[in-house]
């Protein structure tokens, strides 16, 4: 990757915006299960949602570099993966397959904090089997009428605006051809926030679950057309899984520049760890798959500005890149022996964060699907 | 060799089972997870019913079984619970100390009080720095013991625990010269804070604790003066094994959800049992497993034998810390997004299953005594 100067500025820039708004008050927002909305602001004054979208609608039109710088020192603080979502992989479908009218109403909000947006389409009996949704919107006159459940939804407590995937055509064959995206406004009546989920890690991220109980939604909130929802949701999966990739892959950068302060720092028998050779060479292992991420991950981007289809590879990356991490972070976490258990050390909440990668934006066993599929074995 | 447990065994491990399967609640166990609660009522039906000291003999209260009966035990414990299991194993952490070392006073006044739930014990060794020799809390004798001066990082059950076994450096001179003390948490000088929340094992508290000047009797000298370090190398061999034990309750307990949910999870079009990949998983958990319990099993036996088996012992608790970690990021990951779940009640037993590796000392250190070991290095003082 080549930045330029104003890349590097951007980059400083935002790291201070990290040190000053966001690091002191993570442990916090971890305990209080949510960020404030004054933060989505904040980020919103800096510009550093939605960068790449267009000046007409509130964005700065930049190109994905920016979205690669912020996305990496967002990892690098272990912070802020709605933050992506909302920007790198809900905003999207506005922008890709949105009227004029729904550009101009939806994503300005979205660039100042004002809109919070999530995807909804995950259900409790559908999750890697995507197309077994079960969510139904049934067209009546002006709108459509959407039931349904929801599971899983990032940003789902502080969401304005949903993405919601639903069945429009209950005979559709094949299955796919039936599914249409909507964009639900929080206030409308009969979407519920039902509840927040408790997990692992990403405690400071909002997961929740999400009722349509009768919700009438307008037809001018449909996304694009009818029956495309699943060739949409497609189209932007190459997107998400690299900037996921991204993540997972500055995420281990993060963990193992830790590892190498830890190894030089930390003392036993009168000198630093890392002069074992044991913890040594499981450093240079760490390295060395921290190395092979970046030149792939680097490569994808690349590739993905120039317009190719990445798909097969960066399923590749992304499964690859979250269990890295995952690897990384269990050992390096030893490094800090008891110390490494205890919630004080940063790590301890990384190494429970970095346990969702492999799973959410598709499973390693999804992606090691598709790349079987794509290589022709099925 | 018969691989079978005797009739006993096979016994005490259905009614360890039995036990957890109708005591360890779910929910309960989710609720004192998070809000880092030792099981206290689980843990005195289990002192009643003779679980908790299963091997101490019948006059100090226990049921007169060998370290694999208690092996048995601990690992039907962790297999139901990660959390509750743990804590249920070291709720008398340092009996061992005190069984093996101790005279018949001490072992009358502290085996008993643990069987029979009266209340915790702990032992502290682990200082700030993790290093073992010598000793920053030192025991100067006195004229009628001793004096103690120091802290301990890392102690378990430190602000529950009635009794607290400490190792303190009795010589500056050997770095090797340290003794075993028993103090009673309530005297003089004693200071115990919380060392904050973990990651896992969280309804055991991590506490530090301080010791200004704390005059202790010499009587409640564990073993022998200046032979503390042997000791708590015995003692290690003892809680080596339980940890091996506690790592293959907890693997399985991870497999049997995994192995459920499964079966019930359907995707596709079919339970995602029927998928290569995930029984691929599961048969390669489920080997690992079994490896793992073979080694603990034997170490457990071994050393109930008398027979001198380190070996087996490193492996067990090096194998099993290992195995629990990979059988229980394979069980989330089979959950799906469910696994990360707390409702879904196996993310727990991934965090806690951490714990095992650096559980009394880290992973590492059990490699370098066997690479010693087997290299022909067999004392492990340089």
């Amino acid at each position: 990757m080549k930045y330029t100067e104003e890349h590097k500025i951007f980059r400083q820039a935002l790291r201070k915006f990290l040190e000053k708004e966001v690091l002191p008050y993570v442990d916090e927002w971890e305990k209080k299960e949510g960020v404030p909305r004054s933060l989505w602001k904040k980020l919103g004054e800096g510009k550093y949602l939605c960068t790449w979208v267009d000046k007409r609608y509130g964005g700065f039109g930049a190109g994905f570099e920016y979205t690669v710088i912020l996305r990496e020192e967002f990892a690098k603080a272990n912070f802020g993966i709605g933050i992506a979502g909302h920007s790198d992989i809900v905003a999207p479908y506005i922008a890709d397959y949105g009227t004029e009218g729904q550009k101009k109403r939806w994503l300005p909000g979205c660039t100042t904090g004002d809109i919070i947006l999530s995807i909804a389409m995950t259900e409790a009996d559908a999750g890697s089997d995507l197309k077994s949704i079960r969510t139904t919107a049934v067209k009546d006159g002006d709108y459509f009428v959407i039931n349904g459940q929801k599971t899983y939804i990032t940003c789902g407590i502080d969401t304005d605006l949903v993405i919601l995937a639903a069945k429009t055509d209950l005979n559709d064959d094949p299955v796919s051809k039936g599914i249409s995206l909507f964009a639900v406004e929080v206030d409308t009546p009969g979407f519920v926030k039902s509840r927040k989920l408790n997990k692992m890690g990403l405690h400071s991220q909002d997961t929740a679950e999400l009722y349509f109980d009768n919700c009438w939604v307008p037809t001018t909130n449909m996304i694009g057309e009818e029956g495309m929802g699943f060739s949409y949701l497609k189209g932007e999966l190459q997107r998400e899984r690299l900037v996921l990739s991204i993540w997972a892959q500055a995420t281990a950068e993060r963990i193992l520049s830790d590892a190498l302060i830890q190894s030089k720092t930390n003392q036993a028998c009168l000198q630093p760890i890392g002069n074992f050779q044991h913890i040594a060479f499981e450093i240079a292992e760490m390295a060395t798959e921290v190395e092979l991420g970046r030149s792939f991950v680097d490569k994808l981007i690349e590739e993905f500005m120039a317009g190719k289809n990445i798909v097969t590879r960066v399923s590749m990356a992304k499964w690859w890149t979250s269990e890295m991490a995952n690897r990384i972070a269990c050992k390096t976490l030893e490094l800090y022996r008891d110390y490494g258990y205890m919630e004080e050390n940063p790590l301890a909440r990384l190494y429970r964060d970095v346990r969702a990668q492999p799973i959410f934006g598709g499973t390693t066993e999804i992606m090691k699907l598709i790349i079987s599929n794509n290589l022709g074995l099925k | 060799m018969d691989f079978r447990l005797s009739t006993e065994q096979i016994d005490i491990q259905k009614a360890a089972r039995e036990f957890a399967k109708g005591e360890f609640d779910p929910d309960a166990a989710l609720e004192y997870d998070q809000n880092q609660q030792f099981p206290s009522t689980i843990w005195k039906h289990a002192c009643k019913l003779g679980f908790i000291g299963v091997h101490f003999p019948e006059v100090y209260g226990g049921q007169e079984c060998g370290l694999l009966e208690y092996v048995l035990i601990i690992e039907a414990f962790c297999r139901q619970d990660s959390g509750i299991g743990i804590a249920l194993a070291i709720s008398g952490f340092g009996s061992e100390m005190i069984l093996r070392h101790g005279n018949e006073i001490q072992k009358l006044r502290i085996l008993p009080f643990i069987a029979q739930g009266r209340g915790l014990v702990t032992i502290a060794f682990l200082e700030k720095d993790c290093s073992g020799a010598p000793l920053t809390t030192t025991a100067k004798v006195s004229t009628n013991g001793y004096i103690i001066n120091g802290g301990k990082s890392f102690v378990t059950l430190g602000s529950l625990a009635a009794y607290m076994i400490v190792v303190c450096q009795t010589s500056s001179v050997d770095p090797n010269a340290q003794s075993v003390i028993l103090l009673e948490k309530e005297m003089d000088g004693i200071g115990v804070s919380s060392m904050g929340e973990k990651m896992g094992m969280r309804m055991v508290p991590m506490d530090k604790v301080s010791f200004t000047n704390v005059s202790v009797p010499k009587e409640n000298t564990i073993g022998q003066k200046d032979k503390g370090y042997f000791q708590l190398e015995d003692f290690f061999n003892e809680m080596r094994i339980q940890t091996g034990a506690m790592g293959i309750g907890i693997a399985q307990g991870g497999l049997d959800r995994a192995l459920e949910y499964s079966k019930k999870r359907r995707q596709f079009g079919k339970a995602i049992v029927s998928f290569s990949a995930i029984r691929n998983k599961l048969a390669d958990i489920y080997a690992e497993i079994e490896m793992a319990r073979l080694i603990t099993y034997k170490a457990a036996w071994s050393f109930d034998k008398g027979r001198n088996d380190n070996q087996s012992i490193l492996m067990a608790k090096m194998i099993s810390s290992k195995t629990a970690y990979r059988a229980t990021y394979e069980a989330v990951q089979i959950h799906g997004g469910y696994g990360y779940m707390t409702e879904s009640h196996i993310e727990h037993f991934y965090r806690d299953a951490k714990a095992l590796d650096l559980f009394l000392e880290p992973g590492q250190i059990q490699r370098n005594m066997l690479a010693d070991q087997i290299t022909g290095k067999i004392n492990f003082i340089e």
